[in-house]
């Protein structure tokens, strides 16, 4: 039984990784689409929306990189 | 070509997952060219200093005169300086931003050449995809705005991101350790850990994808027609290969951005 959960960690890290990056996923497409948002109605904060909408993007990926290692860890 | 020689060498009949042994081995060191003393050089280690070379040749060749008008090469360096200085160090850091433009702008060219050696012929590899290199980056970061925290506001940075004043009282304790790990492990380790991340995925795609395409296509005496296979393989490849410019800019530039944010939050210590 231990044997068969050796030969199968690789897997399941993979699918740790994958649920991981779900949510990241789902904060990433809200933060860009508000962003491309606010970038319609007022083009010339464009600028300012774009480095804010980086920094959101940089915060919320934060998760998925923790999974990333995880699954390098595990 | 060594991702390759591996999924070769697995038995297809028996095993269910084709994969490496041991996902350790993309991290390990090579054998290096040669060694003084304890400084192994590797060809990684020739790429960094090949990369800083680069830069400091940009930089000198181009800022060296200062030309009130200036030609192509010096205007484009010109800009980059300006970028950094004006988008990345004044508009996150404040008016006193320029104090760290130097440092901003040497993390800026440097991660953007070792992205660039991703894509740049006969090299075709990142430096800032071996964990080492991110790591010793976002380290300097580290210790640059800890610095800046412990100097401007003396040992209240510390006290105030345990026991933040602006929380209420009952949840200062939660928001505290929140604080606290998030400060000073996690900003570190993320900041490290994406520019490896995006690094390592683009690389392995561009070699996966391209060397299937290369290794189908010298196998056409072998296989024969079967070979076909191979071109969209390569043709996605390329097609990856051109997205992976702009991943190269876009990282060295959040790098950039995150370490000038991580400045200005200890510079600007409000909680």
């Amino acid at each position: 039984m231990t044997g068969d959960i050796e030969l199968l960690k690789g897997a399941i890290a993979l699918i740790g990784y994958g649920l991981a990056a779900v949510g990241p996923g789902i904060g990433i497409g809200i933060v860009v689409g508000n962003a491309i948002t606010a970038m319609a109605r007022q083009p010339e904060m464009a600028g300012t929306v774009r480095t804010t909408m980086f920094l959101g993007i940089a915060f919320t990926e934060a998760l998925a990189l923790i999974g990333f290692v995880l699954f390098f860890i595990a | 070509m060594d991702q390759v020689i591996l999924a070769s060498e697995c038995d297809v009949a028996n095993e269910v997952i084709c994969a490496p042994a041991d996902v350790k081995e993309l991290f390990e060191f090579t054998e290096p060219w040669f060694s003084i003393g304890e400084f192994h050089f590797t060809r990684t280690v020739f790429l960094i200093f090949l990369a800083a070379a680069i830069v400091i040749a940009l930089l000198y060749v181009g800022l060296r005169k200062g030309r009130l008008v200036p030609n192509k090469f010096e205007a484009i360096m010109e800009s980059a300086v300006t970028f950094v200085r004006d988008g990345v160090g004044k508009d996150v850091i404040g008016p006193e931003g320029g104090r760290y433009v130097p440092y901003l702008l040497a993390l800026f060219l440097f991660i953007l050449v070792g992205n660039l050696f991703e894509i740049t012929p006969f090299i075709n590899f990142p430096i800032t995809s071996r964990m080492a290199l991110p790591a010793f980056l976002s380290i300097v970061t580290y210790v640059i705005f800890t610095f800046l925290g412990f100097k401007e506001n003396g040992f209240r940075y510390l006290f105030d991101t345990i026991w933040p004043k602006h929380v209420p009282i009952g949840l200062r304790w939660l928001v505290g350790i929140i604080e606290l790990f998030s400060t000073f492990v996690l900003r570190p380790l993320t900041l490290a850990v994406r520019l490896f991340a995006n690094m390592l995925a683009g690389h392995l795609m561009l070699t996966l994808l391209l060397g299937s395409g290369v290794i189908f296509l010298a196998a056409v005496p072998d296989i024969g027609a079967k070979a076909l296979v191979g071109i969209p393989w390569f043709a996605l490849g390329v097609g990856i290969f051109v997205f992976e410019i702009v991943v190269a800019v876009l990282q060295a530039y959040i790098f950039t951005l995150l370490s000038a944010v991580y400045i200005q939050s200890s510079v600007h210590f409000e909680h």
